[in-house]
């Protein structure tokens, strides 16, 4: 449907209740802006396959948005074994949107490194692993801290293939993500995590949904945040198990972390299970900094910020826990550290 | 001249506004072990918790002097830094942070002149030799998942690489077999050669392998009795209703 005949969802509908349409469109809700293109580049040799979109394709307004606005989409066939690729993601101009599509066919493993200053900037990757396959995606967002930033995800994981899908979230001012996997095939599964440090007045809403049409699959997911100054995290998940997807196993946690008193997190898993013999299990928690924890570090000579700086360190890589993948636990690892480091010396 | 390294006078103190202790009066000195053995709920814990400055507990009257200063202005990581330990009965377990980095964060922290690099590992290693740890450990998440033996082995190995003029071991006996007791016992006593050492158990069968100088029983959270190694031995056979005129 084209974005200009859509109806703007309301604030009852759970993907829309914390983050509104016009609070993450990046001028005039009737209006379809003029955007730069962001660049994506692999630092390997590869080269993306550059393909028009299809028109007309989505009927959920923020995908029919960006296809809308945006141009072409880079495409990347993965067949066989390969070595981790890097897939920087560079934003520039004053709104930008890109479009990425990976096609796996073998075991991957694929690092989206997002940055620049653009006001707005929107993504909308696609994704498909087919039978058998395997692949590890990271996505990293260290976007400029005044930029509003929307990105969409779709993902098919089709019979005994595997996903393993991790975000860092630690740049943008508002930001806007609705992650969407369907596990398509008996024996599929998704490993997910989201890790987003939510410093001053940063808004960051995370939406992933899983859906389950087939028996025997799998999902975890494991979402942790730390939220500072005023900042406002939302995590919201929509887990949905098909009537005939018996045996499968779905676990979904969210867990904040409240590092002041003006910092506020929502954690809002959602089940839909339609079929009788499934294992599905959800837990959300909210707190301050354990106050033991805090003592325990500070008896072995810690400052209460180093302590408070380590405890969130650990909370915030505890993400990675469901993850296997040791290529994609190293490189998220690595980055979470850094940026942290970086805002320690702020 | 005795190096005087803990001093505590009359203290009294108040969990939640109860009474625990009431009234403890120690004073231990460089190279000494002091044991105290006590009922649960005697206050031996909240002892060793105060001293380290914990701040659910609240001082209402006496004083703790550590090398002569008052130790009441200073913050628990004023403390540790100024050479105090303590061994916790039940250490906090800190997920996503590795073992491995919490030592050198921490030994960067309490140590004058902490070793760099190649020497700190050096020293980690036969540290964690002489407590029969496997290096696997420095890569797991601070106490996470951790056996009860496990927790109390990290705990020694701590105290060995941070080097304490005061150590307080609060049950590091428990949970621990046999084997692991003696391996601790060891860590104990190599550490106890040139500070002062606090122990609190229940049982005599570390006392057997750390000697100590002073045996104290706590009831009430008063120290109603102080004695030598042969006190241990009669707690441990005879109990403590022979010291309690009040049972």
């Amino acid at each position: 449907m084209n974005y200009l005949q859509m109806e703007i969802p309301p604030r009852s509908e759970h993907l829309w209740r914390y983050t509104p349409w016009p609070r993450i469109h990046p001028s005039s809700i009737d209006e379809v802006p003029n955007a730069d293109t962001v660049v994506f580049t692999l630092k390997q040799n590869d080269s993306f396959e550059i393909i028009e979109q299809p028109k007309d394709a989505h009927d959920e307004i923020a995908r029919a948005f960006l296809q809308s606005a945006g141009g072409t989409t880079n495409r990347l066939v993965i067949n066989g074994d390969s070595e981790p690729l890097h897939i920087n993601a560079r934003a520039s101009g004053h709104i930008a949107i890109g479009h990425l599509d990976l096609d796996v066919r073998g075991s991957a493993v694929v690092f989206v490194h997002i940055s620049g200053e653009p006001e707005w900037v929107g993504v909308h990757i696609t994704g498909k692993v087919h039978p058998n396959a395997q692949l590890s995606f990271g996505f990293i967002n260290e976007l400029d801290s005044n930029t509003k930033f929307l990105r969409c995800e779709d993902w098919v994981v089709e019979r005994d293939a595997e996903l393993e899908h991790a975000t860092l979230s630690v740049g943008g001012f508002r930001c806007k993500s609705d992650l969407r996997s369907t596990l398509n095939g008996t024996g599929a599964s998704i490993r997910q995590s989201v890790t987003v440090n939510a410093v001053g007045p940063r808004h960051d809403d995370e939406h992933v949904e899983i859906h389950h049409r087939y028996g025997h699959t799998n999902s975890d997911l494991v979402m942790n945040s730390a939220c500072s100054g005023s900042s406002h995290f939302i995590g919201t998940g929509l887990l949905t198990i098909a009537e005939n997807a018996n045996k499968s196993d779905a676990s979904q946690v969210f867990r904040n972390l409240l590092l002041s008193e003006k910092a506020r997190a929502e954690a809002i898993p959602e089940l839909e299970v339609l079929a009788d013999d499934v294992s599905a299990a959800h837990g959300a928690a909210s707190a301050p900094v354990d106050k033991n924890q805090m003592h325990y570090l500070m008896s072995r000579g810690l400052s209460p910020e180093e302590s408070q700086a380590l405890i969130v360190n650990g909370f915030l890589l505890n993400a990675f826990s469901n993850l296997t993948n040791k290529h994609l636990i190293e490189e998220m690892r690595t980055r979470l550290t850094v940026h942290l480091e970086c805002e320690l010396k702020r | 001249m005795a190096d005087e390294i803990l001093r505590v006078e009359n203290l009294h103190v108040n969990v939640e506004g109860t009474p625990i202790l009431k009234g403890v009066n120690l004073t231990i000195n460089r190279g000494e072990i002091h044991a105290i053995m006590g009922r649960n709920g005697a206050g031996k814990s909240t002892l060793a918790n105060v001293v380290m400055g914990h701040p659910a507990y609240e001082i209402t009257q006496g004083s703790i002097f550590y090398q002569g200063q008052p130790l009441e202005e200073l913050a628990v990581f004023e403390r540790a830094r100024a050479g105090m330990f303590l061994s916790f009965q039940y250490p906090a377990s800190i997920p996503g942070v590795q073992v491995g980095t919490f030592l050198k964060k921490s030994v960067s922290s309490v140590r004058e002149n902490p070793p760099k690099g190649r020497e700190f590992r050096k020293e980690l290693t036969a540290a964690m030799e002489q407590l029969s740890m496997d290096k696997s450990f420095l890569s797991r998440y601070v106490n996470d998942g951790f056996s009860g033996g496990e927790k109390k082995r990290l705990e020694i190995l701590q105290m060995l690489l941070l080097q304490p003029n005061l150590a307080l071991l609060d049950e590091t006996d428990s949970g621990l077999d046999i084997d692991a007791l003696r391996i601790v016992a060891q860590g104990i006593n190599q550490v106890a050669q040139d500070s002062a050492c606090l122990i609190i158990t229940h049982y005599q069968r570390l006392l057997d392998l750390v000697k100590p100088d002073f045996v104290h029983a706590m009831i009430d959270g008063v120290i109603i009795r102080t004695g030598g190694p042969e006190l241990a031995l009669r707690l441990e056979d005879q109990g403590y209703d022979w010291l309690d005129v009040t049972a």
